[in-house]
């Protein structure tokens, strides 16, 4: 009976304070503008998402067009190679439009040929000016860094509003146990907050055919993040002190927990674990295969057979050119920049790592990463595209070096089991 | 038959940042008794309402509402009394029968609007301003309807908070008939104020507080009231020395 009725309490808490809320205008306020955030951000996130598609639907078939055209023209294996491009891509994950990531700066789509790969792998877009200069603003910004500041705003003064107006001790006196009434007031505050932001995701989420798992993970991850936030505005608005020094205060954490420690953490980390550049790595290549016309023949052949002996029997080049030499010193080009390469990998995890274990101290940062992860869009995602790049390059390798080093004779025919490029990885 | 004492405090001592504000109060308000504490200012008169209130925590001695130590279940001391702070303020944006509802809601009194109005009547606010916002009232007003939330709560023991700071004269007649008549339905009321003439007008006993210490009472003659001049003189005497 006594739960039955303390059931009751609640709820009739529930409906006191939520229709004294309904009065307020300036929380109303607040939660219009949290919706319209909300909206704005997964309205940019999906508008992103289709252009990407769109890019890679248009270019698949452009990608197709323009191989068969040039197909048409070849009559040997080795211009065939030299001519093909192919395109890869990293189709976005239903759940991308929440948060973008990684996206915004690395590539996702490459055209790539049987030329050294490194040269190629590194390549992107020049990004957009306005993105490097604020970032995106998706779901996952907004949810991460956004509201808490609404929170902050809306919770900073719950008691000392009532302080300074002269009610507290009134409303304190007539409740009894005050404390519930602040708990339920800043948790309805924070319940609009959630609703708001949530609404737009969940409905952008069914219209992008999002999995239910990864909405309700989002979900349970920005109501957990939004109680945290409760909890320490709670805390703080608890004090004596002003509402002017309580915001001051969670103002003073925003920041260092928003700012402060992901800047310093970002710095300590890129010092601590030094990357090669992608540039270099390129520089690296071509010197290899621009120095490699110069080279007698022998020398990128025994270093080819290193990585490939079973041509070994097959490397005599007796022409001035020959294309087998060609892809050979290509490759070669590739084996040179490849302990750049194996470290730009490396250090690109563990840099990554490092930040997973700053994000521990800094919410928003975890808040925001874990969104990407549930997007695909983090740089897990984004090594994991990488590879399947490197193995697709691979597998053209496997198409035509038989042909080239065993000097097969052209068959149109033999091109319809040319390796496609598919955005899952090889099995 | 004796009255049952609803508010006690024993050898009551509250320190408040290493100073002692009250030093060994003791004094009790029975049912359909009006107890005015009286003193200057900083004498320590808001000091105990608080302690009654359990906003304060006693250093030394006990304060009982209705048998039990408030320090045992601060809660349910509240849930007994109503409570009139000195300019009380409700919420702005809200007309007085929403606020009423609302503070009636907040201690889990259910009202109907003819209990509000029989209230808000008591109190003399004109039926005119009854839909109006609280920001669009005077200062007597609002305490006309923080007066009516008391009334409305219908607990067997007030604690008023300076009641008629912001009362004019005639308000101030009403006010003390009000008073004086919830005494006699049977409640205990501890009304603290610096009004030596209107707590002589409707209290049955008086304290005086200088310093923290609780240093005279009065009460009231059977069937008379406390003599104000006399009341006036220890109080000018004890706060001016």
């Amino acid at each position: 009976m006594s739960g039955l009725s303390s059931s009751a309490n609640l709820w009739s808490a529930i409906r006191r304070e939520a229709a004294f809320l309904a009065r307020d205008r300036s929380v109303l306020a607040w939660w219009l503008v949290v919706l319209c955030l909300s909206v704005l951000a997964v309205s940019a996130g999906l508008s992103e998402v289709q252009q990407q598609n769109a890019t890679i639907a248009r270019l698949l078939e452009a990608d197709a067009a323009d191989r068969s055209a040039v197909l048409k023209t070849q009559s040997d294996w080795g211009g065939t190679a030299y001519s093909s491009f192919h395109l890869t891509y990293d189709a976005p994950s239903n759940f991308a439009f929440a948060a973008l990531g990684r996206r915004d700066d690395t590539p996702w789509k490459h055209r790539v040929r049987m030329l050294a790969l490194e040269g190629q792998i590194h390549e992107r877009d020049a990004g957009h000016p306005v993105l490097a200069l604020v970032g995106r603003f998706d779901f996952a910004f907004l949810a991460a860094f956004i509201l808490p500041l609404v929170l902050i705003v809306l919770l900073h003064d719950i008691r000392a509003r009532e302080r300074v107006a002269g009610r507290y001790d009134l409303l304190v006196a007539t409740a009894g146990r005050a404390d519930r009434l602040w708990q339920m007031r800043a948790a309805l505050r924070t319940g609009g907050v959630f609703i708001c932001a949530a609404i737009p995701l969940l409905v952008a989420g069914v219209m992008a055919n999002a999995a239910a798992a990864t909405l309700l993970a989002a979900t349970g991850l920005l109501l957990v993040y939004l109680l945290a936030w409760t909890i320490l505005c709670a805390r703080l608005a608890a004090s004596q002190r002003s509402g002017e020094l309580i915001l001051a205060a969670l103002m003073t954490i925003w920041i260092f927990v928003s700012v402060i420690i992901p800047a310093a953490g970002r710095i300590a980390i890129d010092r601590a674990v030094p990357v090669p550049s992608g540039a270099d790595i390129i520089l690296t290549q071509r010197e290899a295969v621009n120095d490699a016309w110069d080279l007698p023949k022998e020398v990128t052949m025994a270093a080819f057979v290193e990585r490939y002996p079973q041509w070994e029997a097959h490397t005599k080049v007796e022409r001035p050119f020959a294309w087998k030499w060609y892809f050979a010193f290509q490759q070669v080009g590739d084996q040179k920049a490849q302990a750049l390469s194996d470290a730009y990998y490396a250090g690109r995890q563990k840099r990554d790592r490092l930040a997973g274990r700053l994000a521990v101290i800094a919410p928003p940062v975890l808040l925001e990463r874990s969104l990407q992860m549930l997007a695909g869009t983090d740089l897990r995602a984004s090594l994991a595209y990488e590879a399947r790049v490197r193995a697709f390059h691979a597998s053209l390798r496997e198409f035509y070096y038989p042909k080239l080093f065993l000097d097969e004779p052209f068959e149109r025919a033999a091109l319809d089991s040319m390796p496609q490029f598919g955005s899952q990885p090889p099995k | 038959m004796a009255r049952q004492v609803k508010l006690q405090a024993e050898q009551l001592r509250v320190l408040r940042g290493g100073r002692e504000v009250l030093s060994g109060v003791s004094f009790e308000v029975a049912g359909g008794e009006v107890y005015g504490l009286l003193g200057g200012n900083g004498a320590g008169k808001s000091t105990t309402l608080s302690t009654f209130l359990g906003f304060l925590p006693a250093s030394g001695g006990r304060v009982i509402v209705n048998t039990r130590d408030v320090g045992s279940d601060v809660a349910a001391a509240r849930r007994a009394m109503a409570y009139l702070p000195e300019a009380a303020s409700m919420y702005e944006h809200l007309d007085a029968r929403e606020n009423l509802h609302y503070f009636l809601q907040l201690v889990g009194v259910g009202r109907g609007e003819s209990e509000i109005d029989a209230a808000l009547d008591r109190v003399s606010l004109a039926g005119e301003a009854r839909g109006i916002k609280l920001r669009g009232y005077s200062k007597g007003m609002r305490q006309k309807v923080a007066i009516a939330l008391a009334i409305l709560r219908d607990t067997d023991i007030l604690l008023l908070d300076e009641p008629t700071s912001g009362l004019d004269p005639t308000a101030i007649d009403e006010f003390h008939d009000l008073v004086r008549g919830l005494a006699d339905a049977g409640k205990a009321i501890l009304m603290v104020t610096h009004d030596v003439y209107g707590a002589c007008q409707v209290a049955d006993r008086i304290g005086l507080l200088r310093g923290g210490k609780l240093v005279d009472q009065f009460a009231a003659p059977a069937g008379g009231r406390i003599e104000t001049e006399t009341v006036h003189r220890a109080f000018s005497a004890k706060t001016n020395p």
